[in-house]
């Protein structure tokens, strides 16, 4: 058990002394350091501005005090547009979820009815999550028009992006046994995917659609700022017209609404997980 | 050197966990402490260390090399209690090395308190503190491995760098806390054979489980039993003795250390963290 | 239970399906609008997106090291109850705040320009970061830092000597993570004002000069997916090196 022979043998000449390691060191930090000061200099970087423009954040802060939270009561159509939001994300993951499931199974190795098909639908989700959703927005805003729909189908569309990598990733891990011993009975592909691939994946499925519900709905707010609708679109808003007190306001809705949903979807999966456990 | 008198620990319902624990060790001596598992061995290192608060009496640590000062290890805080524990060097059950460090770079850790807390931070150790932690890693037979990531050795290595940690810690006593519990016996042997020579020049004050091994490296063995010590002097004990102060677990201590697997130690490569989740 | 919500989502959305067909092809001829991307801009594309990757490669040092700072104050073996509570809770605070929303306060305050686009970036770090360090400090084992602060060593030198060396690749791997992410955002904040070749866009997009519109995303899909291969070049580099110089 004794691996003192064992190990590989090391003279002890080849040990790095403290003070080459803190050049080394040094010289990697230097040069990071040089290089963004050089990125900043191109950039017109003032760092000092947090000091010689603070009083300006210092004035922000005073005009948005105290945040105007009556607009709670006074101003009923808010809980729309809170619902908005979040009926954007949610719809958007249901249908970005149901259209990667499908797609999915397009991308993976097992199930693909093609390999060129395959790297084709890969190519489709790599450049899906890479396009910035606020580009797909701006189009998506050309074909519907402003609003909460076009929203939607823009986090639908980067949902599926993401949702087709996991969901096809998830695909490939399956154990390729129950889908032998299916396929041996002479059950059609189909017939595979239904009985032995689906079952194996769900649990994967469900915790990464509540995962992008958490970040749809993050998007989802952002989005409404480009003119998406929805609670970001009303922050907008005020921040256009300088109503400071009802932009803390939205602020602070924002991060109830946010952390209220990852409690609920917390909730929601944890009920989901539990029932299904219990149906075993 | 190390003078324990009075020693005592309650938990908050009043019961005794350490009793009038009280100890002496003095220059040239390898003390075992012996006891049943929960009668208080390690929870009197611990209060000697000032890691557990102890309720009352005294421990001083007196050291003859810095013009004779003496410290005073239960009151002390702060600064006072860094400047005790530097004359402490500790050995753990677990190792607790920091597993992605080199082996030289843990075992130079053991000077820490002696340098500038800004050099520590701004620069580290020179090269002369290097050589002699690897003066330090050559006593326990480890200088070949100095520029290891620690997480990659055994267990048995991993023991001998903290030796030599707490060699390099130049300590004015040396505190090990079962320093061969988790050792398979070869390397038991092998880290006993390293800490008798040890206690020649500095004294030893180790807890063990082993009553062969305190008989055949101790220079004196103290037992304790419920939290009071109830034997003190020479290590070879009798049978009868042993039965006193075992009582009913006697039958385990004295059967062969078990060869069960060391514990998984070398987690060199631990996953990635789940990245996804952040995005 | 799901077609319920489905139908006050769908209403909430403004869903129609009249005129679905006619504004999916209206979108499909848009899309034509596009073709072929406008080739001789490229040129002028490639200021912009250094300036986008720029604003990530200053934000990304900046949050790291707040993140560092509110992940030390967040880890229970570190600080004290009280701090750990105010840090959790302002990092829980910061996940909830989209950067878009920093940024805006930030334009609203000091004016467009990089240092807010670059503030906002690095405070948007801190709630992912923050988080993620916090949680890998507090995974350290506590008795490797109870026998480091045993030879005598200070708080601050425990830190640096064994709590940073314990979480440096999570750390590192993490902050090239975080670099990738950044340059994702930093495309979105640019059209709000931070600039870069989110802002070029953005405005090729209201001038309707779709085919530089398209060159501008080419540009962008270039930048995010070369952020991707190098992120994922250099994080595989850090964790199974281990060794970090």
């Amino acid at each position: 058990m004794s691996t003192l022979t064992a190990a590989p043998a090391l003279t002890p000449a080849a040990y790095v002394p403290p003070s080459a390691q803190f050049r080394r060191r040094m010289i990697w930090l230097g040069s990071c350091a040089l290089l963004m000061v050089l990125g900043g200099v191109y950039l017109k970087f003032k760092p000092w501005m947090l000091f010689t423009d603070f009083h300006h954040l210092v004035r922000l802060g005073g005009e948005m005090l105290p945040p105007n939270l009556a607009m709670l009561w006074h101003k009923p159509a808010l809980f729309k547009t809170i619902g908005e939001t979040v009926a954007m994300s949610f719809l958007g993951t249901l249908l970005g979820g149901a259209v990667a499931f499908v797609l999915a199974f397009f991308a993976s190795r097992n199930t693909a009815p093609h390999r060129l098909l395959r790297a084709f639908t890969r190519l489709g989700f790599g450049l899906e999550r890479a396009t910035p959703n606020f580009v797909v927005l701006l189009v998506l805003f050309i074909a519907f028009g402003y609003g909460p729909f076009a929203a939607m189908l823009a986090l639908a569309l980067g949902s599926v992006g993401l949702f087709g990598k996991l969901f096809a990733d998830a695909i490939e891990q399956a154990d390729p046994g129950p889908c032998e011993s299916v396929a041996s009975v002479g059950a059609t592909r189909l017939q595979v995917i239904r009985y032995a691939i689906i079952p194996q994946i769900l649990p994967s499925v469900v915790a990464n659609s509540f995962y992008a519900f958490d970040v749809n709905l993050r998007a989802a707010i952002a989005l409404g700022v480009y003119g998406g609708g929805g609670i970001g679109f009303e922050l907008q808003l005020a921040m256009k017209v300088l109503r400071y007190p009802d932009v803390l306001a939205l602020i602070l809705f924002i991060i109830v609404l946010i952390t209220g949903m990852e409690r609920v979807s917390d909730f929601v999966r944890r009920r989901l997980i539990q029932s299904s456990e219990s149906l075993k | 050197m190390l003078h324990v008198e009075n020693l005592t620990k309650k938990l908050p319902d009043g019961r005794l966990l350490l009793d009038r624990v009280s100890l002496k060790v003095s220059r040239g001596e390898f003390v075992g402490i012996l006891g049943a598992s929960g009668a208080g061995k390690s929870l009197t290192l611990r209060c000697i260390l000032g890691l557990t608060k102890a309720d009352s009496g005294t421990a001083t640590l007196h050291t003859e090399a810095c013009g004779g000062k003496s410290y005073d290890l239960l009151t002390c805080k702060g600064r006072e209690q860094r400047n005790c524990r530097r004359r402490m060097g500790v050995i753990f059950q677990g190792f607790n090395l920091v597993k992605r460090l080199r082996v030289l770079d843990n075992v130079m850790i053991g000077r820490l308190a002696r340098i500038h807390p800004l050099r520590s931070w701004l620069y580290g150790f020179t090269d002369a503190e290097a050589a002699e932690a690897l003066e330090a890693l050559r006593r326990v037979k480890m200088d070949m491995h100095a520029d290891r990531i620690t997480g990659s050795l055994s267990g048995g290595e991993m023991q001998r760098v903290a030796i030599a940690r707490a060699i390099f810690q130049k300590p004015a006593i040396y505190l090990a806390d079962e320093p061969i519990a988790a050792l398979d016996p070869s390397n038991s042997l092998g880290i006993m054979k390293l800490l008798a020579p040890l206690a020649q020049e500095t004294p030893v004050v180790g807890v063990f489980h082993q009553p062969e091994m305190t008989a055949r490296f101790c220079t004196r063995v103290v037992a304790i039993k419920a939290g009071r010590v109830v034997y003190d002097g020479d290590p070879r004990l009798s049978h009868n003795q042993l039965q006193d102060i075992y009582g009913d677990e006697l039958m385990q201590v004295l059967r062969p250390a078990p060869t069960t697997p060391e514990p998984a130690i070398a987690e060199s490569s631990r996953s990635l963290p789940v990245l996804a989740n952040f995005a | 239970m799901l077609v319920p919500l489905v139908i006050v989502s769908a209403w909430l959305c403004q869903v129609r399906f009249s005129g679905l067909w006619h504004d999916l092809g209206k979108g499909l001829e848009v899309i034509r609008f596009f073709f072929p991307p406008d080739w001789s801009s490229l040129r002028e594309m490639a200021g912009p997106a250094l300036v986008t990757v720029l604003l990530a490669a200053l934000a990304t040092p900046l949050g790291v090291l707040l993140s560092l700072g509110f992940g030390l104050a967040g880890a229970r073996n570190i600080a004290p109850p009280w701090l750990r509570t105010t840090a959790r809770a302002l990092i829980g605070v910061e996940r909830a705040l989209p950067e878009i929303i920093v940024l805006l306060l930030l334009v609203a305050a000091l004016g467009v320009g990089p240092f807010p686009g670059v503030i906002a970036l690095a405070i948007g770090s801190v709630g992912m970061l923050g988080k993620l360090f916090a949680d890998a400090i507090e995974e350290i084992d506590p008795k490797v830092l109870e026998s480091v602060s045993c030879v005598g060593a200070t708080r601050w030198q425990v830190i640096r000597h064994a709590v940073l060396p314990e979480v440096m690749p999570a750390f590192l791997a993490n902050s090239i993570f975080r670099f990738e992410v950044n340059i994702r955002a930093s495309v979105l904040l640019g059209a709000v004002g931070a600039g870069g070749i989110g802002f070029e866009l953005s405005k090729a997009m209201s001038l309707l000069e779709y085919e530089r519109a398209m060159m501008a995303v080419l540009v962008t899909l270039l930048l995010v997916f070369g952020a991707e291969r190098v992120s994922d070049w250099l994080r595989a580099k850090v964790m199974d090196g281990g060794r970090l110089a």
